[in-house]
Parts: structure tokens; sequence; C-alpha cells
């Protein structure tokens, strides 16, 4: 009988051998726990409803939308909103209800980029400072207060007039340059506090090889922390991209983000608020809820948190 | 040839405050298919030494300045990293005094398991799994196969325990090290881990080292015993003549220590301690080690010169001036003050 066999029929006689280890235990664990918690948190519930209503206005929006974003119509131009055009129209005659999706759409994209990119950096940095340890480590730690020194949007702007381009990549790559280094700093501490783990030493004491511990026993135990942290980067990194755009330094036109839009906005906001309140309000709604369910996640991963 | 033999081995830290001679100077050896017991109380040394056969310890700030671990007639301090790695789990493993903290909480033990033999095996994770469920079927764990995907939360401490045992044993080692293997278990559990550990021991072949500060683990467990003190041996023997005929000042002290339930000499009473304090490693007394707390230490040579292992009779070693049975009349009577 092969070992798969064996398993199954134990499954099987699950419910008929339970009566003999007493009561079935509730199976749970680490996620369905955290899910629990989360959704107990109403605030980040919510935030976490609106930023999921938010991606899906900006993926489906253009799609749905009978209008050519980048069609200028001057014969409609600066409508306030109507049952056309829900928020209006800019200066252009174009549909602001579509535009606003199509610059969530850019700005959502770098941010996720940027930040998964801080991600990538901060947590190869941090984990080979943390785990080599010793003098390596406080070299790399050393550089790094260096780094802190650098402030982080006149760092993305120079940057960008290094590459000289301005499109979404070397956006992210701007946006991300300076700002991975805290991330490093909290893969680092995690990673080491969790190698001084008496299983990573049972784990050594069985001939595991650092690659293995490494990817095995200490990073997997830092995605919570690493979750955490794509919540807390986000809304820098969103306000980042829409400041740049702003000030004329990031997406530029006829693309749309929603720095760029709000930029547009800005030179008839006496006439025509709408056109620069729309895009104000969608980033500060992301902003807002990501900071939510970044607060939310923290206290549903963290076990010092856990009530029953 | 003995199966693991251990020369004048040396670990030191080297710390701040200056250098800890953890472990100063210790010899021993392990036979195939015996059980050395090492004993001694917290602080003595006897991680540190198995640490140092596997290998593990942390550098910096400890290092091993002098000696050498023969295991198979190999020099393991001279193996490098990845050698030694090679070696770890394969040869010797080693299980650890806390099972509640040896087991990754984010995986199955099954996982845990099989990880260990595909590192040293070249199987399928099918025959892995395979042969977990063998394992913990040999550990005693009721039900193997279904619990193979459970996590280690699901398990008891003495439970736990056996799963680090049947890790341990994954990939057949030759000798295995249980640094306090039951000093975090309930005294109930502990009697029948020990059992598990020498059934096991008798079935894979295997040789033993139990680190432990419990005499009573090591009389039950272990065919020679060695004590050790501020880093060094202070007293070598079988199990049986170290309990009959304590020689060494500060073995007769821990058996002292111990109560007694029943026997010919059952002691009334309050059980004896040892006055004082295991000397700072930093900076050890001069001579004898155990002096300052040994009640037998006259002004004589006790503060002048350190005490050498010497053979007192075939298999019996010690490292004291006064051993018992060259103690004539300078005895203090049973309970009087020291």
């Amino acid at each position: 009988m092969s070992v798969t066999d064996a398993r199954e029929e134990a499954l099987a006689t699950e419910p008929g051998s339970a009566p003999a280890s007493g009561a079935p235990i509730r199976q749970t664990n680490l996620w369905k726990d955290a899910w629990r918690r989360y959704v107990r948190n109403r605030a980040a519930t919510l935030a976490g409803v609106v930023f999921v209503v938010v991606l899906l206005y900006c993926l489906v929006a253009p799609i749905l939308s009978p209008y050519d974003p980048n069609k200028i119509n001057f014969t409609i131009a600066s409508q306030t909103p109507t049952l056309d055009h829900p928020f209006g129209t800019d200066k252009f005659g174009r549909d602001l209800f579509t535009r606003t999706a199509l610059g969530g759409r850019v700005s959502i994209l770098i941010g996720f980029g940027a930040t998964l990119a801080i991600l990538l950096i901060g947590v190869v940095y941090g984990s080979i400072s943390g785990f080599v340890g010793g003098r390596l480590d406080n070299g790399l730690m050393r550089f790094l207060d260096a780094l802190y020194g650098l402030p982080y949007l006149p760092f993305a702007i120079i940057t960008l007039q290094i590459i000289g381009r301005t499109d979404m990549w070397t956006m992210m790559i701007a946006l991300s340059i300076a700002s991975w280094f805290t991330t490093a700093r909290i893969v680092r501490g995690q990673v080491l506090s969790l190698k001084e783990n008496d299983y990573v030493r049972a784990a050594k004491a069985v001939g595991a090889r650092w690659y293995r511990i490494l990817g095995r026993h200490l990073l997997p135990n830092t995605l919570g922390v690493l979750i955490i942290a794509i919540f807390l980067e986000l809304p820098g990194v969103i306000l980042g991209e829409a400041f740049l755009s702003f000030i004329g330094l990031g997406i530029s036109p006829p693309d749309a983000s929603w720095g760029a839009m709000a930029q547009e906005g800005r030179t008839v906001f006496r006439s025509h608020p709408t056109a620069i309140i729309v895009p104000s309000v969608a980033i500060a709604t992301l902003v807002l809820c990501a900071n939510f369910v970044a607060d939310g996640l923290r206290d549903a991963l963290d076990p010092r948190t856990r009530e029953t | 040839m003995a199966l693991l033999e251990v020369n004048d081995l040396r670990t030191h830290f080297f710390t701040r405050e200056g250098t800890v001679r953890a472990v100063d100077g210790v010899s021993f050896s392990v036979e195939k298919g015996k059980t050395l017991g090492i004993v001694g109380e917290s602080g003595c040394g006897k991680s540190v030494t198995a640490l140092s056969i596997m290998g593990l310890i942390p550098k910096p700030p400890a290092k091993i300045v002098s000696g050498s671990v023969l295991y198979e007639g190999r020099d393991l301090t001279t193996l490098s990293e990845r050698q030694l790695e090679d070696l770890r789990g394969r040869e010797i493993a080693m299980i650890f005094q806390d099972p509640m903290t040896s087991l990754n909480p984010t995986l199955t033990i099954g996982t845990q398991i099989t990880e260990t033999i595909r590192r040293h095996y070249d199987v399928s994770q099918k025959q892995a799994d395979k042969k977990a469920i063998e394992l913990l079927e040999k550990v005693r764990i009721p039900r193997a196969s279904e619990r193979l995907g459970d996590y280690p939360h699901r398990f008891s401490g003495g439970m736990r325990q056996r799963v680090m045992i049947a890790i341990a044993l994954s990939c057949d080692p030759k000798l295995l090290i249980a640094d306090e293997p039951t000093t975090a278990l309930d005294v109930t559990v502990q009697a029948s881990v020990l059992d598990l550990l020498e059934d096991l021991r008798a079935e894979y072949d295997m040789s033993m080292i139990i680190i432990t500060h419990d005499m009573g683990v090591v009389a039950e467990a272990a065919d020679d015993i060695i004590v050790m003190y501020a880093g060094q041996v202070v007293e070598q023997a079988s199990t049986l003549d170290l309990f009959d005929n304590p020689e060494h000042p500060y073995t007769e002290a821990l058996l002292g220590a111990l109560p007694q339930l029943e026997g010919a000499n059952v002691r009334e009473g309050r059980l004896t301690a040892i006055p004082g304090r295991p000397p700072d490693l930093i900076d050890p007394p001069k001579a004898c080690r155990f002096g300052p707390r040994c009640p037998h230490a006259g002004s004589d040579d006790c503060t002048v010169h350190e005490p050498q292992l010497r053979e007192l009779r075939p298999g019996h070693w010690v490292r004291s001036s006064h051993p018992a049975s060259e103690r004539t009349g300078t005895r203090r009577p049973e309970g009087a003050p020291v």
C-alpha cells in the first residue's frame, strides 16, 4: 500500500476515529485567524472594501465607458457633473469619469510597482545584513544610516533627470530608489531575531544549508511584516507620484495620472473646481484606505495583539 | 577505535569582559554502541562541549582554541563548514532541550522530517513521506500517517520531543547527542522519552551522548559518566562505579544533593546543598577549581597546584587531591558545618 493510500484511508476514517480522541478540533491556521481578526476591525474592513472598489473602478470603467478618454471636444468642455458625465469633463471636453479611472490605473500601477521594488531591494539588503551579521551587517547598516539623510523627493527628481525619460518604469525606479531603507531595516531586524530561534539551530544540527535556513525558516516568517510594509509604503509612493506629476516632472499629457490630472485642474480651479477635486479626492481616498488597511493588517497579523 | 574521541578540547568565548574559558581541556571518548553521560551544573561547559563537537558554537565570540574532535579518525575541528553540514544529521545528530521552540511553528512536522531526509538522501517526496511515517511510528506517535500534516502547535511537549527525535534519527546517524533531552518535560513524560531513546539507540546501533544536570537521568541511561565542573572533567567512571564509589568531592556533593527514597543508607532530614557558587570562568581559581567550595580543601597544595586528571583505579579517573578513597581522617564528620 502506498503512502498516499494510507493517508487517504486515514482521512476517510477521520469522523469515525474522532470520538476516540475526544471532540474534533476546529482546524485553524494563521491566515484564517488573521482574517477573522481583520474582519472584526470595522474601519479596516470598510477601507479594504473601498480600496477594492476603487481598484475595480480603475480596471473596469475605461472598458465600459463610451467615451474616448483622449478625444478633445471643446463643445462640452468644463462641464459640471451630469448623468452623461458623472465627474464632469475637463477643459478639453474629455470625460473625467473615464480619465480618472485611467489615471488611477497609472497611479496605482506605479504605486504597486515601486512598492514591490522597494520590498525586493529591502528584503535582499536586509536579509543579507541580518543573516550574515557581524562586520558586514555593521557596514551595511552604517551605509544605510548615511543614505537615510537623502531627502526622498529631491532624490527622485534627480534620478528622473539623470535617466532623462519619464514613463511608468522610470517613475517606479525614481520613487523606489530612495525609499527602501525602512523596509531593509525592518527585514534585517526580523531576520536578526528569528535566526536566534531554537528551530534554526535545530535545523543546522541536522545539516540544513544557509539558503534553506534563510528561505524556509527566516523569510517566510517575515511575510506578515512584509504585507504590512506593502500597505505602509503604498501611500507614500502614490503621494510621491502625484507630487512629481503635479509639478510637471511625472506623467505628461495626454497620458493621465491622478497627479497629472490635478495639475491640469489647477489651472482652472476657480472657474471649474471639479477638475481638481476629483483626482485629489481619488488620491486621498486611496491613501487613506491603504493606511487603514495597513493598520488593520498589523493588528491582525501580530500575534501579540491576538485576542480570543 | 572509539567512534568519537575528544582530546584536550578548549573552547573559549572572547568577550568584552575577557576570555571565558567555557571548555578548558576536556577529553573523553565514546565507544560504538555505548552511551556516555555528561553531568554538571549550569554553565560548566556541557552544552558548549556538545556544540563544539557539532561545530555549532557561535563564532564569534566563541572559538575552539586547541584540541581535536576525532570522529571515525577525522578531526572535525579542521573540516570546512560545508563538510560539517554534510556530516550533521547524517553522521552526528543532536536534539535540544526545549521541544516547544525547536520546531518551526510555520511548517508541518511532515515537512520538517522529510526535508531532513531529502537533505541527505536522494529520494522522492513520496519515499520521504513513507520514511517519515515509519519514523513517527518508531517514536511511538499514535496515528502517525494522519499527523504528518499537522503543525507543531497540535503536539504536546513530550510528543514534540519525540518528533525531534524522529528528525534526528531520520538519516540514521551513528552518534546522537542529546542535550538535556528531558529537562523541559514533565516528570512522567521524562521516563518514557528516556526509555524511547535507549530503545532506539539499541535498535539503530548508535552511540549516544546524554548531557544533563540530572543524576537520575544518567543513572538510568548511561554506560559511562563524566562529571564536568567549571569547564573541566573532574571525574570519569562507569555509571555503577561512579554511583557506588564517587571519588571527587564535587561528585559526592552532587549525589548528596539528590533525594533518595529508598536504599540502605537513606538520609533523613534536609538535602545537602553545595555551598558557594561556581567560579567565574573568565578568571577561574589558579589551582583546584573546586577548591573554594570543597569541604576537604586544606591549606596544602589545593591552592597551589592544579590537580591533574589521574586514573585512581582502572577506568576511574578523577581530578582531585583528595579523592574519597585516599582520604584518611581528614574527612569532616557527616553533617558538620562547612
